[in-house]
C-alpha cells in the first residue's frame, strides 16, 4: 500500500480544505504545529516525506471528532492509521509514554510460547467463572496496567473484578481465559500491523477453541477492535458486546434491582464507545436506572464529547495534559462529585493528569473518578 | 542531517588483547558495519602514534564519530575523548568498547572472544551513531565560604580560608565556639593544655576581618548548588543587646536561677544568664529563656540582671521581646564540621553509669582535671575524698556489635592520659582495662611506654560489669570491676573508688537532619560519607560541600586539623579558579512533552528539576548546576519528556539491541 | 547439536558493578563469555524499557546491577533502582517469564569475584531453563 492507495481508500481526495477538522481537533487547539487539514493537503500534494517523517503524525488521537463533522466525509482517523503503517515501515514511531513499556508488553505478548500469569488476581475473591461457559469476559491488558500505573494510582483490575461481579449477579458465570493476549488495538493504530495480526490471530484461535458464543468487554478499545477491525483480518464466529450494552439490554428485558446510591455524577463518553461505535445511550440508561444517581451533562457531551487526550500511550505531551485539564475543569463545573467513564484508559489518563507532585501546584482538577461497572457493582451489591 | 562517518580502532594492547582476540578479524568485521568508513587495528591505541591515527583520520576521512575498542573506559575514555577534541571533534561523539577487562582478560577461548569482541564493537558503533555533540558549560563561583560548626575543625578551616583573605561565615549553634576541644583538659601525648593551644585560635576567629562569626545560630535551609549556594541561618535570640554587652559577668553572678551545666558535663551548675566558660568567643552572655524567671513570669518577677547591668545591655525589652533573626547568605562552597556526640554509657546498665556516683565518662573526667573546672583541677570522689584506686574502661560502646562496631580511635590514648594525670594528682593505683592498645600516631607508642613505666596496671580484658556488691572485706565500700585478665586466663575483681568509662564517639543525634540539609550521604554507622574513602576524603556527593573532623568519623585533633585544612584547600582552589565546569551528560526537558506532573521533582535527591508555570502551563525545568546525571528522573517521567544527555533511550536501546542481535 | 549458550545482558552502574567487572578483568578472574555489559551511570537510571528491549532482542537473561545502598555515588540510586525493579518484576511475572531470567544485584567496586560468580551461576541456571520464551516469534498465518 502506498500513499495513493490510502488516499483512495479513505476518500481523502474529497477534502475541500475547509479547515473544519483543524478547528475542531482537540490537539490543534493547543498544538500550533499540528493540523489535520495540512496533513491531508500534504497527502494530496504527494509530499509523502512530510507525512512519514513527521512526528506529529502520531499526535492524532483518532477520536473521530473531525470525521463526524467533515463536510466531505473524509475518514481522517483511518487515513492516519494507514499513513502510520507507511511511517512504521520507514522506521518511524511516535514518542512512547511510560518509556514504551506498554508497547513492549504488547510486542512480547505477540510471541507464542508464553505461559502468562494473568489471572492471579482471580484467586483473591470468590467470583464465579466457568471454563465451560458460552460467554467470555475479555480482560485485556488490565493485569499489566496494574504495575505500570501503580503510582497514579490506577487499579484496572478493580474494573475487571467489578465486571465479574456484575456478570455474576446477572446470572452469568463467564469464561476468563488464561491465554488471551492484548487485542492489538494500539499496535493497529500505531501502524504495526504485523504485531496486530499475530495478536488477532491468537485471540481468534483461543476464542474459537473455547467454543464461546459471546464475548463481553469492559474496555471500549478492545470492543471496537474485535467488532470493527478483527473481521478484516480473522474469522470470529461469536457475538461481541460492551458490558454497558448488556446492562442496558437487561434493563429493557427483565429489569435490574439497584440499591440507592446518592451521588451527583457526570459522564465521559469514551471515543471508541461513542463516536466510533455510536453507543451514547446505553451507559446513560444504566446510570439513570440507579436510584439516587443524578446525571448532569458536561458542556461537551455525546458526539461533542472531548477526548481524554492521549491514545495508544503515544505522543502524550503538554498538549494532551492541557486537553485533560480542560475536560476535568468542565467536569468540575457541572458540580458533579464523580466523573464516570466506561473506559479504563480514559480513567488512567485523567488520573495521570491529577498527579501533582511538584511544589508549585497547577489548577485544581481533582475529582473522584469511577468506571461505570464499579458504580453498578456497588449498587447491585446488597 | 549530516551523513554519519564512523572510524573504528581496535587496540592490541600488546598481547593483552591480541593474545586472546583476533583483533585483525574484528577490525575487518567492523569495516562492514553501516556508516563505518575506516576501521583499523593498532598495537597501542593510547600511545601518541595511536592517538595520532585518530586525529589524522578525522581529517582525512572527515569522520564525525569515533569508536575505540580497548581497555576499560574508566581508564582511557578521557584520553580518546581528548584525542577527538584535538582532532576537531566534539568529545561526546566518541564511544568506547571495553574489550580487555570485559573480554580478553576474563575468557580464554580465542574464537569465542573474537565473536564477543565483535558484538561489543558492533554495539558501540550502533550507539555512537546516535551520539550528539554536547556543550561543555561553565558557571561562576561565589568566593564566600560557609563553615558549619565552630569546633577545632571549623575554626581551623575558617582561619585557613580567611587568612587567604576570602570571606568566611562561621556558624556555631552553641553560644560560644570551641566545640569539644575546649572542654578537654590536656591533650595527648604531649600533655599541653587544650585551652592554651585553642584559645588563641578562637580569639583570631573572633576578631578576624574576613570571618563573620554567627554563634548561637543554626543553618535552616540550603538551596542552590556549587558556586552559588543560598543559605538561611537562624540567629537565635540571646535576649541581650549584643552591641552593648561587655561580658563582665556581673549579671551571671547576681542571677539566682541554676541548672546543671552542659559544658561542665553536669558536674557544676550554670545560671539562667550565663557565659558557658571564661574564654568564650564571642564573650557575650546568653539568657536561657526556659529558665529565666523574668521571662517566664512575663516581667513580673526577678529582673536582677537588668538592675546590675552597667552597660545597659539587658533591658525588659531585650528579655521579653527579642526574637530570632533569619540571616540570608550567599556562598560558593560549604564546609560541614559538625562534630560528634559522646556515647551515652547508661544504655550499658552493667557499667553502672548513672547508678553509681563515682562512675564517670571521659568528658566528665576532663572537666574534673581542668584547673578551671568544677573541682578546681582536683581528682575527687563525690564525697570529697581522693580516690585510692581508679579503673579506666576502654571501648565503652566501641568495637562492640551491640553498640558501635567501629573503633573510636582516641580512647586508648586519652585513657593513658588519664592514667598519667591520676598518677600526677593522686596516689591512686590505676587500672586500664583494654582489648587492644592502639597507639598509632606520632609519639603515641612512646607515651604508652612511658605510662607502663609510670606504673599504670594494664589488664587485657573487656569489663563484664561494675558492681557495689562486695564479696570480701577489701571490696567493701568500693566499686568492683569484674573482668577476665585474658593474658593470665583468670577472672579478676578489681576494687576501685572511681571508674572512668572511655565512651565511644558517635554520630550527632541530628546527623540525619544535617545530612538532608546539605545533601550528604551517611554510612551505616551514621557518620557522613566522604566521596572516596582514600582518594577524596573531604569531598561529598554534593559538589561544593566538604566535610571535616569528627562528623565524618572519630579522629584525634591532629587528624581533624589536617582534614580541616584539606577542606579549606578544596574551597580555596574552587575560589581560585573562579568557575566550575558543569557536567554535560545531565538531564534536559523537552518542554512540549512535559506534563508538569512533578514526578522528577519528587524523585531527585539533588533538587535539580522543578516544576514551574510557563505561560500558564506547568513544565519542569532542570537546574544544570545541581543535576548530576544519575537519570532517576528520566525513569519516572511518564511521557519521556525528561532525557539524560548522552544516555538517551535511543542511544542505550540501539546498544542493547545490537548486543543481542543474532547474526 | 551444540550446547545451548544463553545470552545475558548486564546493566551495570559506572561506579560500582562496572568497576567490579573491570576488577575481575585486572585480576584475571575467568567467567563465561555469555554476558554483555551495558554501562549506565547509575542503577537508578535503568528504565524498564531497556530490560524489555533486551528480552525483545533475544536475551535469555538480564542482570541489573549497581552499588550497595551505602556507597552510591548519587546517594540513593539503589533505592530508586529497587522501586523500578519491583514494578518490572511484576510485569514480567504476568508475562510468564521465569524469575531466574531477571536478576537484581548489588556488587561493589572491590567485588570482582562476586561479579564473576553471579555470571557463572546465571549461565548455569539459564542453561537448565533453555532459551527465553520471548525468543520465539509467533508465525503469522495470513
Amino acid at each position: 500500500m502506498n500513499l495513493e492507495d490510502i488516499i483512495q481508500e479513505t476518500k481523502t481526495y474529497y477534502c475541500l480544505e475547509c479547515g473544519k477538522c483543524s478547528s475542531l481537533c482537540p490537539i490543534s487547539r493547543y498544538d500550533p504545529q499540528y493540523s489535520p487539514r495540512v496533513m491531508v493537503e500534504n497527502a494530496l500534494l504527494g509530499l509523502e516525506d512530510e507525512i512519514v517523517y513527521n512526528k506529529k503524525l502520531f499526535s492524532c488521537l483518532t477520536c473521530y471528532t473531525c470525521q463526524l463533522k467533515c463536510p466531505s466525509d473524509v475518514d481522517y482517523p483511518l487515513f492516519i492509521q494507514k499513513a502510520r503503517v507507511l511511517a512504521t515501515a520507514a522506521g518511524q514511531h511516535g514518542d512512547y509514554a511510560h518509556s514504551g513499556t506498554l508497547q513492549s508488553i504488547a510486542m512480547l505478548m505477540a510471541r507464542s510460547p508464553l505461559k502468562q500469569n494473568r489471572l492471579e488476581w482471580l484467586k483473591k475473591d470468590g467470583y464465579r467463572t466457568s471454563e465451560k461457559s458460552d460467554v467470555m469476559l475479555f480482560i485485556g491488558c488490565s493485569p499489566y496496567f496494574e504495575p505500570v500505573f501503580e503510582d497514579i494510582p490506577m487499579r484496572t483490575l478493580n474494573i475487571a473484578e467489578a465486571s465479574l461481579k456484575v456478570l455474576n449477579s446477572l446470572g452469568i458465570e463467564p469464561l476468563v481465559h488464561p491465554d488471551e493476549r492484548c487485542c492489538g488495538h494500539d499496535a493497529l493504530w500505531m501502524g504495526d500491523v504485523e504485531t496486530f495480526k499475530k495478536l488477532a490471530e491468537h485471540n481468534a484461535t483461543v476464542i474459537k477453541e473455547s467454543g464461546v458464543k459471546k464475548v463481553i468487554f469492559f474496555c471500549p478499545e478492545c470492543y471496537r477492535t474485535f467488532k470493527l477491525d478483527y473481521p478484516n483480518y480473522v474469522k470470529l464466529d461469536c457475538e461481541v458486546m460492551h458490558i454497558s450494552e448488556l446492562l442496558a439490554q437487561r434493563l429493557e428485558t427483565e429489569g435490574l434491582r439497584f440499591n440507592e446510591v446518592k451521588r451527583k455524577v457526570t459522564y465521559q463518553d469514551p471515543c471508541r464507545l461513542g463516536r466510533h461505535l455510536g453507543i451514547y445511550d446505553a451507559p446513560r440508561k444504566v446510570l439513570q436506572a440507579i436510584p439516587g444517581i443524578e446525571l448532569v451533562e458536561m458542556e461537551h457531551n455525546r458526539e461533542e464529547s472531548i477526548c481524554c487526550g492521549t491514545s495508544c500511550f503515544t505522543n502524550c505531551d503538554s498538549y494532551s495534559k492541557q486537553i485533560r485539564v480542560e475536560r476535568l475543569l468542565e467536569a468540575k463545573a457541572t458540580g458533579a462529585e464523580t466523573l464516570i467513564t466506561s473506559c479504563p484508559k480514559c480513567q488512567t489518563h485523567f488520573r495521570c493528569a491529577m498527579v501533582n507532585k511538584g511544589e508549585e501546584k497547577g489548577p485544581d482538577i481533582e475529582i473522584e473518578l469511577m468506571d461505570l461497572v464499579n458504580l453498578v457493582a456497588t449498587s447491585l451489591g446488597g | 542531517m549530516e551523513e554519519v562517518k564512523i572510524g573504528v580502532y581496535v587496540c592490541h594492547c600488546g598481547l593483552n588483547i591480541a593474545g586472546t582476540v583476533d583483533v585483525e578479524e574484528v577490525a575487518k568485521y567492523a569495516a562492514t558495519l553501516p556508516s563505518v568508513v575506516v576501521s583499523r587495528d593498532y598495537r597501542y591505541m593510547c600511545s601518541d602514534p595511536g592517538q595520532d591515527l585518530i586525529k589524522n583520520d578525522i581529517k582525512e576521512y572527515v569522520l564525525n564519530r569515533v569508536v575505540v575498542a580497548s581497555c576499560s573506559p574508566r581508564m582511557h575514555e578521557p584520553t580518546f575523548r581528548n584525542a577527538c577534541q584535538e582532532g576537531g571533534l566534539n568529545p561526546y561523539l566518541y564511544e568506547h568498547a571495553n574489550i580487555r577487562e570485559h573480554c580478553s582478560w576474563v575468557h580464554d577461548d580465542k574464537k569465542i572472544n573474537t565473536e564477543k569482541t565483535k558484538d561489543l564493537v558492533r554495539a558501540a558503533v550502533k550507539r555512537v551513531y546516535h551520539h550528539e555533540p554536547l556543550e561543555v558549560k561553565e558557571a561562576p563561583v561565589n568566593p564566600n565560604v560557609l563553615v558549619v560548626g565552630g569546633g577545632i575543625a571549623g575554626i581551623q578551616a575558617a582561619l585557613d580560608i580567611a587568612n587567604g583573605e576570602k570571606r568566611v561565615y562561621l556558624v556555631e549553634r552553641e553560644p560560644s565556639i570551641g566545640g569539644h576541644m575546649i572542654q578537654l583538659d590536656r591533650t595527648f601525648p604531649t600533655l599541653d593544655c587544650s585551652e592554651c593551644i585553642l584559645t588563641p585560635k578562637m580569639a583570631d576567629v573572633g576578631h578576624h576581618p574576613f570571618i563573620e562569626l554567627l554563634a548561637y545560630s543554626e543553618v535552616e535551609e540550603v538551596s542552590g548548588s556549587i558556586g552559588q549556594f543560598k543559605v538561611k541561618v537562624r540567629k537565635k535570640a540571646r535576649h541581650i543587646d549584643e552591641s552593648k554587652c561587655v561580658g563582665c559577668g556581673i549579671c551571671e553572678e547576681k542571677c539566682p536561677w541554676k541548672v546543671p551545666s552542659a559544658f561542665e558535663m553536669g558536674l557544676a551548675m550554670r545560671k539562667a544568664i550565663y557565659i558557658p566558660f571564661a574564654q568564650a568567643i564571642p564573650n557575650l552572655v546568653t539568657v536561657d529563656p526556659d529558665l529565666c524567671v523574668y521571662i517566664q513570669s512575663n516581667g513580673k518577677k526577678c529582673g536582677a540582671c537588668i538592675k546590675f547591668c552597667e552597660a545597659k545591655a539587658i533591658t525588659p525589652e531585650t528579655l521579653l521581646n527579642q526574637t530570632d533573626q533569619i540571616i540570608e547568605l550567599e556562598v560558593g562552597s560549604i564546609i560541614v564540621a559538625t562534630g560528634y556526640d559522646q556515647f551515652d554509657p547508661s544504655v550499658i546498665p552493667q557499667y553502672g553509669y548513672g547508678k553509681y556516683d563515682n562512675v564517670l565518662t571521659g568528658l566528665q573526667f576532663e572537666r574534673m582535671t581542668c584547673a578551671a573546672g568544677p573541682t578546681g583541677g582536683k581528682v575527687l570522689l563525690k564525697d570529697g575524698r581522693e580516690p585510692e584506686s581508679v579503673a579506666i574502661i576502654h571501648c565503652v560502646g566501641s568495637r562492640d556489635q551491640n553498640y558501635h562496631e567501629y573503633c573510636s580511635r582516641v580512647c586508648c590514648m586519652y585513657g593513658l592520659k588519664y592514667a598519667h594525670l591520676i598518677k600526677e594528682f593522686t596516689k591512686a593505683d590505676v587500672y586500664e582495662f583494654y582489648i587492644d592498645m592502639r597507639c598509632f600516631g606520632e609519639g603515641y607508642e612512646e607515651f604508652y611506654k612511658r605510662l607502663s613505666e609510670e606504673g599504670a596496671n594494664f589488664i587485657r580484658g573487656k569489663v563484664a560489669k561494675v558492681t557495689d556488691q562486695a564479696v570480701t572485706e577489701e571490696e567493701k565500700g568500693k566499686l568492683i570491676v569484674v573482668a577476665e585478665d585474658t593474658l593470665l586466663g583468670r577472672l579478676i575483681r578489681v576494687p576501685a573508688d572511681m571508674v572512668i568509662l572511655c565512651a565511644a564517639l558517635e554520630a550527632r543525634a541530628d546527623a540525619d537532619k544535617v545530612a538532608s540539609l546539605f545533601t550528604l550521604n551517611r554510612r551505616a554507622d551514621g557518620f557522613f560519607l566522604e566521596r572516596h574513602v582514600k582518594l577524596d576524603p573531604v569531598a561529598t556527593p554534593t559538589d561544593g560541600v566538604f566535610i571535616a573532623g569528627c562528623c565524618e568519623g572519630p579522629r584525634d585533633i591532629p587528624d581533624t586539623v589536617a582534614q580541616a585544612s584539606a577542606a579549606a584547600a578544596k574551597a580555596l582552589s574552587l575560589i581560585s579558579k573562579g568557575k566550575i565546569t558543569l557536567e554535560s551528560a545531565i538531564a534536559s526537558v523537552d518542554e512540549t512533552r512535559c506534563i508538569g506532573c512533578g514526578r522528577c521533582e519528587e524523585i531527585c535527591t539533588f533538587h535539580a528539576p522543578k516544576v514551574i508555570s510557563k505561560n500558564g502551563v506547568m513544565v519542569s525545568e532542570v537546574n544544570e548546576t545541581l543535576c548530576k546525571g544519575c537519570g532517576a528522573c528520566a525513569v519516572v517521567c511518564s511521557t519521556g519528556a525528561m532525557l539524560i544527555r548522552h544516555y538517551k533511550p535511543e542511544q542505550i536501546l540501539s546498544q542493547v539491541a545490537a548486543l543481542t542481535e543474532v547474526l | 547439536m551444540a550446547e545451548f549458550e544463553p545470552q545475558i545482558i548486564a546493566f551495570t552502574c559506572n561506579w560500582c558493578t562496572y568497576a567490579a567487572a573491570d576488577l575481575a578483568g585486572t585480576s584475571r578472574i575467568h567467567y563465561p563469555a555469555n554476558v554483555r555489559i551495558v554501562r549506565v551511570m547509575c542503577s537508578g537510571m535503568v528504565n524498564p524499557m531497556y530490560v524489555f528491549k533486551a528480552f525483545e532482542s533475544g536475551a535469555d537473561g538480564v542482570i541489573v546491577a549497581g552499588c550497595n545502598y551505602t556507597d552510591c555515588h548519587y546517594i540513593d540510586g539503589p533505592v530508586k533502582c529497587d522501586a523500578m525493579f519491583a514494578r518490572l518484576k511484576k510485569m514480567v511475572h504476568v508475562l510468564g517469564l521465569e524469575e531466574e531470567r531477571l536478576r537484581r544485584e548489588m556488587i561493589s567496586t572491590s567485588e570482582g569475584v562476586i561479579f564473576a560468580r553471579v555470571v557463572e551461576e546465571m549461565v548455569e541456571q539459564l542453561k537448565k531453563l533453555g532459551p527465553s520464551p520471548f525468543k520465539i516469534k509467533m508465525e503469522t498465518l495470513a
